[in-house]
């Protein structure tokens, strides 16, 4: 049973990872990426809320551990992102890419601008800083919107591997 | 349709458990929930860091031989020059010992130079941080300064069991005490906006009135020994533009950092001798 939010939760380790060696080629020239939006979306939109809400817990501790933030502040914005992105998710037809890249722009921007109110909002100097997060913002929706489909495609192809059901996920949403 | 309800209202019921738990979560097994996730995930970044020195390792294997000839030559060009630095060095040091005993004056702070290979860099609008490899395995304390040929890099901010976190000089939090070369009065700076396709800038507040400088004609900002970790001459960057501050007692202005800070591959950890 462990390897329903076991599987995600690698996967989405792994997709971390791979951001970070991006950000340590591309610090030279002053943009960094930021995906934790399409961290959220599949596990939210795919899996039972139990499993996906697992695997997002655990990202979010896992990256709280690598960056300079109050311990938590991942895994408390990734819990909300995901129980909102959960509730609304009979609304529309979610096993569609599309919705899902849709789904995964918005989720990225409301996590980057709550992180940059969270982190920047009490500095002085701020003001001048939100040149840098938009155009950090910019090319991190650029690259979730290239990334999106292929990510969903290997959490999915991960779950079968192996042996997840998701259309079970889907009848059990709890 | 109570049922239905309920099931509308689970996840935020999932959610507002979840939140609780976390704040009445002691503090203490926080601390230990961070530190082990840190270090399950760190070999990640050191394999990363590893496999990427691999890379250039095959890269200058492709070089040819006359290439290699040449830059042996240079290389011992410089080292004869640095050399004799370095007999300078030891005879400066000698005097400074001679008079500090003569004066009875506290001798000045010394350190163990530590060169470590970086294994990430971290810059966003939010935070800069550099992490290298080596930690608590070298003995590198919190606090330690880090520098490179170009001058400061930043410090340490933590220390784990083989990696270690380096705030950037040009990271919005850090705060140093500085002065303008050949100015002992202090002044503050600290790190700024790093906009994109530019180099890294810090500000400096503090400064006083009579102190000039433009683009032109740019001050060099080095350490100062004022109560900070840093040996106090070490360059931070290069004032650029100074003008009144609001309350018109003193200036504040931008400073150029150099711009390899964002290009590091290696730098030095100063590691106290005698830790106070």
């Amino acid at each position: 049973m462990h390897r329903r939010w076991l599987i995600p939760f690698a996967v989405m380790l792994l997709l971390w990872s791979l951001v970070a060696q991006i950000n340590h080629y591309l610090a030279p020239y002053g943009v960094s990426l930021f995906v934790g939006g399409l961290l959220v979306t599949f596990a939210a939109l795919r899996l039972a809320l139990r499993n996906g809400l697992i695997a997002t817990l655990l990202t979010g501790l896992a990256i709280d551990a690598l960056e300079p933030v109050p311990f938590g502040t991942h895994l408390l914005l990734f819990a909300g992102l995901h129980v909102a992105v959960y509730h609304l998710r009979s609304r529309f037809p979610r096993e569609e890419t599309i919705l899902g890249v849709i789904t995964a722009l918005l989720a990225n921007l409301a996590l980057f601008l709550a992180l940059s109110f969270l982190l920047l909002g009490g500095q002085p100097a701020a003001n001048g800083a939100w040149i840098r997060l938009f155009a950090d913002l910019g090319v991190s929706q650029l690259f979730v919107a290239a990334i999106a489909p292929w990510f969903f495609a290997l959490q999915h192809h991960a779950l079968a591997f192996g042996h997840v059901d998701l259309g079970e996920e889907s009848r059990h949403p709890f | 349709m109570p049922s239905h309800r309920f099931d509308q209202a689970k996840p935020f019921a999932v959610l507002g458990i979840v939140v609780l738990a976390w704040i009445l979560l002691p503090v203490a097994v926080k601390s230990f929930l961070r530190v082990s996730i840190y270090e399950v995930q760190a070999p990640v970044q050191v394999s990363a860091s590893y496999a990427r020195d691999l890379q250039d390792y095959w890269a200058e294997r492709a070089q040819s031989k006359n290439e290699l000839i040449t830059a042996g030559r240079d290389l011992r060009r410089i080292y004869s020059g640095y050399e004799f630095e370095a007999q300078q060095t030891e005879a400066l040091r000698a005097e400074i010992a001679r008079l500090e005993q003569l004066l009875r004056l506290p001798s000045n702070p010394r350190f163990r130079f530590e060169p470590a290979r970086i294994a990430r860099r971290d810059f966003t609008g939010w935070w800069q941080q550099l992490v290298i490899r080596k930690g608590a395995n070298y003995g590198i304390p919190v606090g330690a300064p880090v520098v490179f040929s170009g001058g400061v890099v930043g410090r340490v901010r933590e220390v784990h069991a083989y990696t270690a976190v380096v705030d950037l000089i040009s990271s919005p939090s850090v705060r140093l005490a500085a002065s303008v070369e050949g100015d002992p009065r202090p002044v503050s700076y600290q790190g700024g906006i790093n906009l994109p396709l530019s180099a890294p800038r810090g500000a400096v507040e503090f400064v006083p009135p009579d102190v000039f400088a433009s683009t032109a004609t740019p001050k060099r900002l080095v350490t100062s020994d004022l109560g900070g970790v840093f040996p106090a001459g070490l360059t931070i960057g290069y004032v650029t533009r100074l003008e009144a501050s609001t309350d018109g007692l003193f200036k504040t202005g931008d400073v150029a950092l150099d711009p390899r800070l964002s290009e590091l591959a290696e730098v030095t950890v100063l590691v106290p001798l005698n830790p106070t």
